[in-house]
Protein backbone atom coordinates (compact mmCIF):
# COMPACT_ATOMS: atom_id res chain seq x y z
CA UNK A 1 0.00 0.00 0.00
CA UNK A 2 0.59 3.85 -0.53
CA UNK A 3 -0.05 5.49 2.34
CA UNK A 4 0.19 8.97 4.23
CA UNK A 5 -0.71 9.12 7.65
CA UNK A 6 -1.84 12.46 9.51
CA UNK A 7 0.06 15.17 7.43
CA UNK A 8 -0.62 18.29 8.00
CA UNK A 9 0.04 21.39 5.75
CA UNK A 10 -0.37 25.00 6.93
CA UNK A 11 0.74 28.15 5.11
CA UNK A 12 0.62 31.03 6.56
CA UNK A 13 -2.35 31.47 8.55
CA UNK A 14 -4.13 28.80 5.90
CA UNK A 15 -4.69 24.92 6.94
CA UNK A 16 -4.84 22.87 3.58
CA UNK A 17 -3.86 19.41 4.98
CA UNK A 18 -5.20 18.65 8.58
CA UNK A 19 -4.16 15.38 9.86
CA UNK A 20 -5.11 13.99 6.23
CA UNK A 21 -4.66 10.35 5.64
CA UNK A 22 -5.14 8.17 2.43
CA UNK A 23 -4.35 4.64 1.46
CA UNK A 24 -4.26 3.10 -1.79
CA UNK A 25 -2.59 0.20 -3.60
CA UNK A 26 0.19 -0.44 -5.43
CA UNK A 27 -1.25 -1.09 -8.36
CA UNK A 28 -3.55 0.41 -10.95
CA UNK A 29 -4.48 3.92 -11.30
CA UNK A 30 -5.69 5.84 -8.55
CA UNK A 31 -7.29 9.49 -9.34
CA UNK A 32 -8.05 12.45 -6.73
CA UNK A 33 -11.01 14.96 -7.79
CA UNK A 34 -12.06 17.79 -6.02
CA UNK A 35 -13.18 20.93 -6.88
CA UNK A 36 -9.46 24.05 -7.17
CA UNK A 37 -7.62 24.83 -4.13
CA UNK A 38 -9.42 22.09 -2.13
CA UNK A 39 -5.51 20.57 -1.71
CA UNK A 40 -4.86 17.91 -3.91
CA UNK A 41 -1.61 19.39 -5.30
CA UNK A 42 -0.36 20.10 -2.06
CA UNK A 43 -0.66 16.59 -1.19
CA UNK A 44 1.24 14.87 -4.31
CA UNK A 45 3.31 17.83 -3.34
CA UNK A 46 3.97 16.10 -0.15
CA UNK A 47 3.96 12.56 -1.69
CA UNK A 48 6.94 13.16 -3.93
CA UNK A 49 8.78 15.16 -1.19
CA UNK A 50 8.62 18.39 -2.72
CA UNK A 51 6.74 20.10 0.71
CA UNK A 52 7.91 19.29 4.42
CA UNK A 53 4.51 18.63 6.35
CA UNK A 54 4.25 20.17 9.81
CA UNK A 55 2.93 16.59 10.60
CA UNK A 56 2.77 13.33 9.51
CA UNK A 57 4.42 10.73 7.29
CA UNK A 58 3.99 8.90 3.93
CA UNK A 59 5.00 5.13 3.22
CA UNK A 60 6.38 5.24 -0.52
CA UNK A 61 7.35 1.89 -2.74
CA UNK A 62 10.73 3.59 -4.15
CA UNK A 63 11.34 6.66 -6.02
CA UNK A 64 8.79 8.68 -7.47
CA UNK A 65 8.36 10.89 -10.59
CA UNK A 66 6.15 13.99 -10.79
CA UNK A 67 4.49 15.75 -13.11
CA UNK A 68 3.92 19.18 -12.30
CA UNK A 69 0.96 21.01 -12.96
CA UNK A 70 2.89 23.52 -15.11
CA UNK A 71 4.86 22.36 -17.94
CA UNK A 72 7.90 23.27 -16.42
CA UNK A 73 9.56 23.15 -19.90
CA UNK A 74 13.30 24.37 -21.12
CA UNK A 75 13.08 26.93 -23.51
CA UNK A 76 15.83 26.50 -24.75
CA UNK A 77 15.59 22.04 -25.30
CA UNK A 78 14.20 20.79 -28.08
CA UNK A 79 11.56 18.32 -27.22
CA UNK A 80 13.65 15.10 -27.95
CA UNK A 81 16.20 16.71 -25.41
CA UNK A 82 13.71 17.01 -23.15
CA UNK A 83 13.77 13.42 -22.47
CA UNK A 84 17.06 12.65 -22.85
CA UNK A 85 17.75 15.32 -20.37
CA UNK A 86 16.42 12.75 -17.67
CA UNK A 87 17.39 9.61 -19.17
CA UNK A 88 20.67 7.61 -18.18
CA UNK A 89 22.97 7.64 -20.76
CA UNK A 90 22.14 3.66 -21.07
CA UNK A 91 18.34 4.48 -22.27
CA UNK A 92 19.17 7.52 -24.25
CA UNK A 93 17.53 5.31 -27.42
CA UNK A 94 14.36 5.62 -25.32
CA UNK A 95 13.55 8.90 -26.36
CA UNK A 96 11.39 7.83 -29.25
CA UNK A 97 9.25 5.10 -27.27
CA UNK A 98 8.01 8.40 -25.02
CA UNK A 99 7.36 10.31 -27.17
CA UNK A 100 5.25 7.71 -29.13
CA UNK A 101 3.50 7.21 -25.80
CA UNK A 102 2.22 10.95 -25.80
CA UNK A 103 1.63 11.03 -29.26
CA UNK A 104 4.69 13.29 -29.93
CA UNK A 105 6.75 11.41 -32.35
CA UNK A 106 7.94 13.10 -35.35
CA UNK A 107 8.31 16.92 -32.89
CA UNK A 108 11.90 15.59 -31.43
CA UNK A 109 13.32 18.73 -33.27
CA UNK A 110 10.90 21.57 -31.91
CA UNK A 111 10.93 24.34 -29.19
CA UNK A 112 8.38 24.71 -26.30
CA UNK A 113 7.25 27.93 -28.17
CA UNK A 114 6.42 25.69 -31.15
CA UNK A 115 4.09 23.52 -29.64
CA UNK A 116 0.39 23.74 -28.51
CA UNK A 117 -0.29 23.90 -24.68
CA UNK A 118 -1.70 20.47 -25.08
CA UNK A 119 1.10 19.70 -26.80
CA UNK A 120 3.57 21.11 -23.83
CA UNK A 121 1.15 19.36 -21.68
CA UNK A 122 1.96 15.86 -23.40
CA UNK A 123 5.90 16.93 -23.77
CA UNK A 124 5.62 17.33 -19.56
CA UNK A 125 4.15 14.17 -19.52
CA UNK A 126 6.13 12.07 -21.07
CA UNK A 127 9.83 13.66 -19.40
CA UNK A 128 7.94 12.65 -16.13
CA UNK A 129 7.06 9.06 -17.48
CA UNK A 130 10.33 8.99 -18.61
CA UNK A 131 12.47 10.02 -15.63
CA UNK A 132 10.58 6.68 -13.78
CA UNK A 133 9.61 5.36 -10.84
CA UNK A 134 7.75 3.33 -8.48
CA UNK A 135 5.00 5.65 -8.09
CA UNK A 136 3.99 7.88 -11.10
CA UNK A 137 2.06 11.43 -9.28
CA UNK A 138 0.30 13.15 -11.99
CA UNK A 139 -1.37 16.66 -11.30
CA UNK A 140 -3.67 17.16 -13.85
CA UNK A 141 -1.46 15.11 -16.90
CA UNK A 142 -4.02 16.01 -18.99
CA UNK A 143 -5.14 19.61 -19.29
CA UNK A 144 -5.81 20.80 -22.56
CA UNK A 145 -5.16 17.96 -23.94
CA UNK A 146 -8.80 16.42 -25.59
CA UNK A 147 -10.83 13.25 -24.31
CA UNK A 148 -10.06 10.78 -26.96
CA UNK A 149 -6.16 11.30 -26.82
CA UNK A 150 -6.09 11.43 -22.92
CA UNK A 151 -8.08 7.74 -22.95
CA UNK A 152 -5.23 6.26 -25.49
CA UNK A 153 -2.42 8.04 -23.33
CA UNK A 154 -3.71 6.60 -19.96
CA UNK A 155 -4.08 3.15 -21.16
CA UNK A 156 -0.71 3.41 -22.48
CA UNK A 157 0.34 4.38 -19.23
CA UNK A 158 -1.37 1.69 -17.51
CA UNK A 159 0.20 -0.87 -19.90
CA UNK A 160 3.78 0.54 -17.87
CA UNK A 161 2.63 -1.50 -14.69
CA UNK A 162 3.58 1.59 -12.37
CA UNK A 163 1.21 2.86 -9.80
CA UNK A 164 -0.01 5.92 -10.59
CA UNK A 165 -1.86 8.80 -7.98
CA UNK A 166 -3.47 11.49 -10.64
CA UNK A 167 -5.20 14.19 -9.98
CA UNK A 168 -8.26 15.40 -12.41
CA UNK A 169 -11.03 17.26 -13.66
CA UNK A 170 -12.26 15.74 -16.34
CA UNK A 171 -14.81 13.39 -16.28
CA UNK A 172 -13.19 11.51 -19.66
CA UNK A 173 -10.40 10.57 -17.67
CA UNK A 174 -11.98 10.15 -14.26
CA UNK A 175 -13.97 7.55 -15.92
CA UNK A 176 -10.75 5.64 -16.99
CA UNK A 177 -9.40 5.01 -13.89
CA UNK A 178 -9.43 1.93 -11.12
CA UNK A 179 -10.68 4.33 -8.36
CA UNK A 180 -11.36 7.34 -7.97
CA UNK A 181 -11.49 9.59 -4.71
CA UNK A 182 -14.24 12.20 -4.66
CA UNK A 183 -12.21 15.03 -2.19
CA UNK A 184 -13.17 18.39 -0.93
CA UNK A 185 -11.63 21.34 1.23
CA UNK A 186 -9.46 22.83 2.49
CA UNK A 187 -8.62 21.31 4.64
CA UNK A 188 -8.40 18.73 2.27
CA UNK A 189 -11.05 15.23 3.26
CA UNK A 190 -12.71 12.75 1.65
CA UNK A 191 -16.24 13.06 0.59
CA UNK A 192 -19.13 11.63 2.59
CA UNK A 193 -16.78 10.16 5.45
CA UNK B 1 7.60 41.84 -50.30
CA UNK B 2 10.50 40.44 -52.24
CA UNK B 3 14.28 40.12 -51.57
CA UNK B 4 14.89 43.20 -53.55
CA UNK B 5 12.70 45.76 -51.85
CA UNK B 6 14.10 44.30 -48.68
CA UNK B 7 17.59 44.51 -49.43
CA UNK B 8 16.68 48.34 -49.98
CA UNK B 9 14.61 48.91 -46.86
CA UNK B 10 17.90 47.34 -45.12
CA UNK B 11 20.08 49.93 -46.82
CA UNK B 12 17.75 52.85 -46.30
CA UNK B 13 17.81 51.82 -42.54
CA UNK B 14 21.87 52.10 -42.59
CA UNK B 15 21.91 55.16 -44.11
CA UNK B 16 19.02 56.80 -41.64
CA UNK B 17 21.12 54.97 -38.70
CA UNK B 18 24.22 55.19 -39.51
CA UNK B 19 25.80 57.69 -42.18
CA UNK B 20 23.38 60.57 -41.70
CA UNK B 21 24.40 60.89 -38.04
CA UNK B 22 28.27 60.18 -38.72
CA UNK B 23 28.02 62.45 -41.30
CA UNK B 24 26.49 64.70 -39.17
CA UNK B 25 28.82 64.88 -36.29
CA UNK B 26 32.12 64.87 -38.52
CA UNK B 27 30.63 67.83 -39.86
CA UNK B 28 29.96 69.71 -36.16
CA UNK B 29 33.90 68.62 -35.74
CA UNK B 30 35.08 70.21 -38.91
CA UNK B 31 32.91 73.28 -37.95
CA UNK B 32 33.97 73.36 -34.49
CA UNK B 33 37.68 73.05 -35.94
CA UNK B 34 37.47 75.86 -38.53
CA UNK B 35 36.11 77.92 -35.68
CA UNK B 36 38.95 76.95 -33.13
CA UNK B 37 41.27 77.47 -36.31
CA UNK B 38 44.52 75.63 -34.35
CA UNK B 39 45.52 72.39 -35.29
CA UNK B 40 46.86 72.24 -32.15
CA UNK B 41 44.23 72.67 -29.90
CA UNK B 42 41.50 71.08 -32.26
CA UNK B 43 42.58 69.24 -35.68
CA UNK B 44 39.79 68.57 -38.53
CA UNK B 45 38.73 64.99 -39.66
CA UNK B 46 40.76 65.53 -42.90
CA UNK B 47 43.75 66.63 -40.82
CA UNK B 48 43.15 63.66 -38.30
CA UNK B 49 42.36 61.14 -41.05
CA UNK B 50 45.14 62.04 -42.89
CA UNK B 51 47.41 61.61 -39.82
CA UNK B 52 46.17 58.09 -39.40
CA UNK B 53 46.57 56.92 -42.61
CA UNK B 54 50.06 57.56 -42.12
CA UNK B 55 50.16 55.80 -39.08
CA UNK B 56 48.86 52.73 -40.42
CA UNK B 57 51.78 52.78 -42.72
CA UNK B 58 54.45 52.03 -40.06
CA UNK B 59 55.02 48.74 -38.54
CA UNK B 60 54.69 50.32 -35.29
CA UNK B 61 51.20 51.33 -35.73
CA UNK B 62 50.06 47.83 -36.35
CA UNK B 63 52.21 46.30 -33.88
CA UNK B 64 51.23 48.94 -30.61
CA UNK B 65 47.51 47.79 -32.10
CA UNK B 66 47.49 44.42 -31.52
CA UNK B 67 49.60 44.19 -28.39
CA UNK B 68 47.62 46.97 -26.90
CA UNK B 69 44.34 44.30 -28.29
CA UNK B 70 46.09 41.39 -26.68
CA UNK B 71 46.74 43.19 -23.26
CA UNK B 72 43.25 44.39 -23.02
CA UNK B 73 41.24 41.64 -24.09
CA UNK B 74 43.31 39.16 -21.96
CA UNK B 75 42.41 40.92 -19.16
CA UNK B 76 38.45 41.46 -19.93
CA UNK B 77 38.95 37.78 -20.41
CA UNK B 78 40.26 36.97 -17.09
CA UNK B 79 38.51 39.48 -15.33
CA UNK B 80 35.05 38.34 -16.83
CA UNK B 81 36.06 34.42 -16.05
CA UNK B 82 36.94 35.17 -12.69
CA UNK B 83 34.09 37.49 -12.09
CA UNK B 84 31.63 35.18 -13.33
CA UNK B 85 33.32 32.55 -11.39
CA UNK B 86 33.30 34.70 -8.08
CA UNK B 87 29.40 35.01 -8.71
CA UNK B 88 29.05 31.59 -8.70
CA UNK B 89 30.55 31.05 -5.25
CA UNK B 90 28.59 33.91 -3.73
CA UNK B 91 25.28 32.32 -4.92
CA UNK B 92 26.39 28.80 -4.20
CA UNK B 93 27.44 29.43 -0.68
CA UNK B 94 26.14 32.50 1.74
CA UNK B 95 29.25 32.59 3.74
CA UNK B 96 31.37 33.15 0.13
CA UNK B 97 28.71 36.31 -0.57
CA UNK B 98 29.53 37.05 2.92
CA UNK B 99 33.52 37.62 1.80
CA UNK B 100 33.38 38.30 -1.61
CA UNK B 101 30.65 40.88 -2.17
CA UNK B 102 32.41 43.44 0.33
CA UNK B 103 35.79 42.89 -1.80
CA UNK B 104 34.11 43.75 -5.20
CA UNK B 105 32.49 46.30 -3.52
CA UNK B 106 35.60 47.80 -2.62
CA UNK B 107 37.45 47.28 -6.16
CA UNK B 108 34.37 48.58 -7.73
CA UNK B 109 34.54 52.19 -5.96
CA UNK B 110 38.66 52.18 -6.07
CA UNK B 111 39.62 54.76 -8.15
CA UNK B 112 41.58 53.49 -11.52
CA UNK B 113 44.76 55.83 -11.19
CA UNK B 114 45.10 53.78 -7.79
CA UNK B 115 44.69 50.38 -8.73
CA UNK B 116 47.40 51.92 -11.83
CA UNK B 117 50.03 53.02 -9.68
CA UNK B 118 49.67 49.86 -7.06
CA UNK B 119 50.01 47.36 -9.62
CA UNK B 120 52.60 48.91 -11.15
CA UNK B 121 54.41 48.63 -7.72
CA UNK B 122 53.81 45.26 -7.95
CA UNK B 123 53.79 43.72 -10.97
CA UNK B 124 55.96 43.59 -14.63
CA UNK B 125 55.33 47.03 -16.89
CA UNK B 126 53.60 44.95 -19.48
CA UNK B 127 51.08 42.98 -17.51
CA UNK B 128 49.82 46.30 -15.45
CA UNK B 129 47.42 46.93 -18.53
CA UNK B 130 45.97 43.44 -18.28
CA UNK B 131 45.77 43.30 -14.77
CA UNK B 132 43.84 46.47 -14.19
CA UNK B 133 41.48 45.90 -17.18
CA UNK B 134 40.63 42.34 -15.39
CA UNK B 135 39.79 44.66 -11.85
CA UNK B 136 37.60 47.17 -13.93
CA UNK B 137 35.89 44.17 -15.69
CA UNK B 138 35.27 42.05 -12.53
CA UNK B 139 32.90 43.93 -10.69
CA UNK B 140 30.81 44.62 -13.43
CA UNK B 141 30.43 40.75 -14.49
CA UNK B 142 30.33 39.72 -10.98
CA UNK B 143 26.95 41.63 -10.10
CA UNK B 144 25.56 40.89 -13.60
CA UNK B 145 25.86 37.24 -13.01
CA UNK B 146 24.64 36.92 -9.35
CA UNK B 147 21.82 39.20 -10.42
CA UNK B 148 20.97 36.25 -13.72
CA UNK B 149 21.27 33.35 -11.04
CA UNK B 150 19.11 35.40 -9.31
CA UNK B 151 16.51 35.48 -11.23
CA UNK B 152 16.67 31.67 -12.23
CA UNK B 153 12.83 30.66 -12.49
CA UNK B 154 12.33 28.58 -8.98
CA UNK B 155 9.99 26.34 -10.59
CA UNK B 156 12.45 24.90 -13.03
CA UNK B 157 15.09 24.67 -10.22
CA UNK B 158 12.44 22.43 -8.38
CA UNK B 159 11.13 20.17 -11.98
CA UNK B 160 15.09 19.51 -11.85
CA UNK B 161 15.38 18.49 -8.46
CA UNK B 162 12.80 16.13 -9.43
CA UNK B 163 13.49 15.11 -12.16
CA UNK B 164 17.04 13.70 -10.31
CA UNK B 165 19.25 16.39 -12.34
CA UNK B 166 23.03 16.15 -11.02
CA UNK B 167 24.80 19.91 -10.36
CA UNK B 168 26.38 20.01 -13.41
CA UNK B 169 23.39 19.25 -15.72
CA UNK B 170 21.38 21.96 -13.78
CA UNK B 171 24.19 24.13 -14.33
CA UNK B 172 24.62 23.45 -17.60
CA UNK B 173 20.89 23.53 -18.59
CA UNK B 174 19.54 26.28 -16.02
CA UNK B 175 21.34 28.43 -14.68
CA UNK B 176 24.08 29.13 -17.99
CA UNK B 177 20.84 29.57 -20.07
CA UNK B 178 19.02 32.15 -17.65
CA UNK B 179 22.34 34.01 -17.19
CA UNK B 180 23.42 34.26 -20.47
CA UNK B 181 21.25 37.40 -21.23
CA UNK B 182 22.65 39.33 -18.39
CA UNK B 183 26.32 37.98 -19.24
CA UNK B 184 25.94 39.50 -22.39
CA UNK B 185 24.78 42.50 -20.83
CA UNK B 186 27.85 42.94 -18.72
CA UNK B 187 30.15 41.88 -21.12
CA UNK B 188 29.11 44.88 -23.43
CA UNK B 189 29.54 47.30 -20.58
CA UNK B 190 32.51 45.79 -19.28
CA UNK B 191 34.14 46.07 -22.92
CA UNK B 192 33.78 49.52 -22.47
CA UNK B 193 35.76 49.67 -19.25
CA UNK B 194 38.23 47.45 -20.24
CA UNK B 195 39.92 49.84 -23.29
CA UNK B 196 39.07 53.07 -20.61
CA UNK B 197 40.96 51.39 -17.67
CA UNK B 198 43.79 49.58 -20.27
CA UNK B 199 44.81 52.34 -22.37
CA UNK B 200 45.07 54.51 -19.57
CA UNK B 201 47.36 51.73 -17.64
CA UNK B 202 49.76 51.95 -20.11
CA UNK B 203 49.99 55.87 -20.76
CA UNK B 204 51.06 56.08 -16.90
CA UNK B 205 53.12 52.55 -16.95
CA UNK B 206 54.70 52.79 -20.94
CA UNK B 207 54.88 49.29 -21.80
CA UNK B 208 57.08 48.75 -24.86
CA UNK B 209 54.57 48.60 -27.45
CA UNK B 210 51.33 50.28 -26.84
CA UNK B 211 48.82 52.28 -28.02
CA UNK B 212 48.91 54.47 -24.63
CA UNK B 213 52.53 54.54 -25.23
CA UNK B 214 51.71 56.65 -28.57
CA UNK B 215 48.95 58.52 -26.88
CA UNK B 216 51.45 59.96 -24.12
CA UNK B 217 54.06 60.38 -27.35
CA UNK B 218 52.05 62.15 -29.14
CA UNK B 219 50.87 64.46 -26.11
CA UNK B 220 54.88 65.57 -25.50
CA UNK B 221 55.70 66.47 -29.07
CA UNK B 222 52.86 68.36 -29.40
CA UNK B 223 51.44 66.01 -32.13
CA UNK B 224 47.34 66.42 -31.83
CA UNK B 225 46.55 64.65 -35.07
CA UNK B 226 48.72 61.75 -33.99
CA UNK B 227 46.48 61.80 -30.46
CA UNK B 228 43.44 61.81 -32.26
CA UNK B 229 44.19 59.25 -34.40
CA UNK B 230 45.39 56.62 -31.96
CA UNK B 231 41.64 57.54 -30.19
CA UNK B 232 40.49 56.97 -33.06
CA UNK B 233 42.38 53.42 -33.55
CA UNK B 234 40.90 52.22 -29.69
CA UNK B 235 37.57 53.35 -30.92
CA UNK B 236 38.06 51.25 -34.01
CA UNK B 237 39.16 48.14 -31.77
CA UNK B 238 36.71 48.62 -29.13
CA UNK B 239 33.77 48.83 -31.85
CA UNK B 240 35.19 45.97 -33.33
CA UNK B 241 36.20 43.61 -30.24
CA UNK B 242 32.25 44.75 -29.03
CA UNK B 243 30.67 43.37 -32.01
CA UNK B 244 32.68 40.47 -32.24
CA UNK B 245 31.44 39.62 -28.74
CA UNK B 246 28.26 40.70 -29.51
CA UNK B 247 27.62 38.43 -32.61
CA UNK B 248 29.24 35.18 -30.36
CA UNK B 249 26.94 35.79 -27.78
CA UNK B 250 23.48 36.15 -30.66
CA UNK B 251 24.76 33.33 -31.97
CA UNK B 252 24.79 31.36 -28.70
CA UNK B 253 21.92 32.56 -27.57
CA UNK B 254 20.01 31.54 -30.79
CA UNK B 255 21.70 28.26 -30.67
CA UNK B 256 20.39 27.77 -26.76
CA UNK B 257 17.22 30.00 -28.04
CA UNK B 258 17.52 31.86 -24.77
Amino acid sequence: MISVSDITVCFAEKTVLDGFSLAVPEQGITALSGPSGCGKTTLLRVVAGLQKPQAGTASLPGPVSLLFQEDRLLPWRTVGQHITDVLPKARRGEVGRWLELVELAGEQARYPAQLSGGMGRRLALARCLACGGALLLLDEPFAGVDAQRAGRILARIRALGTPVLLTSHQEAVLSRCDRVLALEGPPLRQKNR
Amino acid sequence: MTPSTTSRNRIGARIRNVVIPLAFWLGVWQLAALWVGKQLLLPGPLAVAARLWELAGTAVFWRSALMSLGRIFGGFAAGAALGALLAALTCAQPWAGRLIAPAVKVIRATPVASFIVLVLLWAPTGRVPAVVSALMVLPVLWGNVCKGIGQTDPKLLEAAGAYRFSTGKKLRLIYVPCALPYVASGCATALGLAWKAGVAAEVLCQPALAIGKELYRAKITLDTPALFAWTAAVIALSFVLEYALGFLFRRWGKEARV
